[in-house]
């Protein structure tokens, strides 16, 4: 089994309005899968069609290689962990007590609470009540129950979208771990350098439609501006192109040592994003 | 399907915790007890007036409380991380279901020590009031389930309210027959008739239709909170 989402023409509509057009992708065993669109694109419509919370108009879903059951599962919801855009906490309960909840209904031992907790950056607010804590602790704290009992994989929906960059950099390292270990990731974000960072591939959604899906070096490669900048002494930004007049150009700046850098002009994720929707991401 | 007992102690214990720093609870606990203490400074020997602070504590403190912790899931959200989790419809419902009958309970017996309600058969009281409180558990679960906020449970219910909890005392308004008869067959007042017919020297024999109507109830209010969930667990 190398495919853990197969995903086949998959369609959602609203009323009238179709949030997800047809969309097809498979994600596979230990990948880090980036799901990336402006808002309103369908990136949550989907999050919840994959994990059961919404049924689809049209399209079939697999996952670990068997079709969505109606029935809830409970060995299925043990292998799978979610963070919604909108993962409620008990406010009343501490930190602790939420997650030791969560631990008695995923059958995990209560030890492993204090780890999840270092990954998140939390480990000395165990003992606060959750309605003292600011909204990015808060964040952190539905991604710690998450991965609490280490999923075969893992859906997080704008899993940083409210942090600090010190922590958001905190959380990809625990990511990162946490996907060394086995869980595959599936990834929602509008923002561009959290996928270049976490994604092994990235999909582009834009109006409910996939517009582009490979890895980020890929799509890099495939978008690479046929320029390089040079930086000059004076402070002076020059683009050529990559051929014979542009090596002409480059050759005499070297020669009179006026050089101080040579850039290939790769495009960023949200350029590509940018050239292929004409829209911007955020 | 499986069922873990272990899922269903968490949720309670969860809500346990969360019961003792929650004040709005404390409310649905303080109304029964005060007016059984009313009942007590009168001194009334009438069955109905003794019944009051009892179904009082089953529509407020059970039906409500567990309205309103149904419905807190569903405000802040977090009734979708249990509905995600392996924890079954079951189990999530009994969880949660526990701690109100718990507090009702603990309710009803101190009601009786204060308002000097007399009880002839506790075997069958008991019977009676498991059967009532499955009813209102449920009732209070749909309120619950049917409200987006804690807030709205209350404007949701206030017809439940008035039905179950004060439709006895409306009586003698109405002189409509067929309504007259319909009340009747209120939970309270079917319970009212038993143990009338109890303190009389009735046995169970004497009160199967009454046993009977409070099991309907109890069936029927459990389809329809069930049948609810059901179809509440899907987003639209
Ligand atoms: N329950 C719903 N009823 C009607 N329309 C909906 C519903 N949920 C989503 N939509 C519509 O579907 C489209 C996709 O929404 P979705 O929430 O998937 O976007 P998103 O990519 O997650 O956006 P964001 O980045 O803002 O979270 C939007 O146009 C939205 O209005
Ligand atoms: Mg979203």
């Amino acid at each position: 089994m190398n495919n853990i989402i197969e995903v086949k023409n998959l369609s959602k509509s609203f009323g009238n309005k179709m949030a997800l057009k047809n969309v097809s992708f498979k994600v596979q065993k230990g990948e880090t899968f980036g799901f990336l669109g402006p808002s309103g694109s369908g990136k949550t419509t989907t999050i919840k069609m994959l994990t059961s919370q919404l049924i689809q108009t049209t399209g079939e879903i697999k996952v670990f290689d068997q079709l969505l059951k109606k029935q809830k599962d409970p060995l299925f919801m043990k292998r799978i962990g979610i963070l919604t855009d909108n993962s409620g906490l008990y406010e009343r309960l501490t930190v602790y007590e939420n997650l030791l909840l969560y631990s008695q209904l995923y059958d995990v031992n209560q030890k492993q609470i204090n780890g999840v907790l270092e990954v998140v950056n939390l480990q000395n607010d165990s003992k606060t009540q959750v309605k003292k804590l600011s909204k990015g602790m808060k964040q952190r704290i539905t991604l710690a129950r998450a991965m609490l009992h280490k999923p075969d994989l893992l859906f997080l929906d704008e899993p940083t979208s409210s942090l600090d960059p010190v922590n958001t950099k905190h959380i990809h390292d625990g990511l990162r771990q946490l996907n060394k270990q086995g869980t595959t990731i599936f990834l929602t974000t509008h923002d561009m350098m959290e996928a270049e960072h976490l994604c092994d591939r990235v999909a582009f959604l834009h109006q409910g439609e996939i517009k582009q899906l490979d890895t980020p070096q890929n799509l890099r490669i495939q978008y690479m501006d046929s320029s390089v900048t040079l930086l000059l002494k004076d402070n002076q930004s020059i683009v050529v192109d990559k051929d014979e007049k542009g090596a002409e150009t480059i050759y005499q700046y070297m020669k009179s040592g006026e050089v101080i850098s040579i850039h290939s002009n790769e495009p960023t994720l949200g350029e590509i994003f940018v050239q292929i929707t004409g829209r911007e991401l955020a | 399907m499986t069922f873990s007992l272990k899922r269903v102690y968490a949720i309670f214990t969860k809500d346990y915790k969360d019961l003792l720093k929650n004040s709005y609870v404390l409310f649905g606990i303080a109304l029964p007890i005060l007016y059984a203490m009313m009942v007590n400074r009168i001194g009334d020997q009438d069955p109905y007036f003794n019944f009051l602070p009892i179904n009082l504590a089953l529509v407020v403190t059970g039906a409500f409380i567990q309205a309103a912790i149904v419905a807190e899931e569903k405000e802040k959200n977090t009734l979708r991380g249990l509905l995600l989790s392996p924890a079954s419809t079951l189990e999530i419902l009994i969880g949660k279901s526990v701690l109100s009958a718990v507090v009702t309970t603990l309710v009803i017996l101190i009601c009786i020590k204060l308002s000097g309600f007399v009880i002839v058969s506790l075997s069958l009281f008991a019977l009676m009031i498991f059967l009532n409180l499955i009813t209102y558990l449920a009732v209070g679960t749909m309120l619950g389930l049917l409200s987006r906020t804690v807030m709205e449970t209350s404007i949701i219910g206030m017809p439940f309210m008035i039905v179950f909890g004060m439709m006895s005392n409306f009586k003698p308004l109405f002189n409509n027959e067929i309504l007259l008869k319909g009340i009747d067959y209120l939970p309270s007042e079917q319970f009212t008739f038993a143990w009338i017919k109890i303190g009389e020297g009735g046995q169970f024999g004497d009160i199967i239709g009454e046993l009977i109507v409070l099991t309907i109830w109890a069936v029927a209010a459990v389809v329809i909170t069930i049948i609810t969930y059901g179809k509440r667990r899907f987003d639209k």
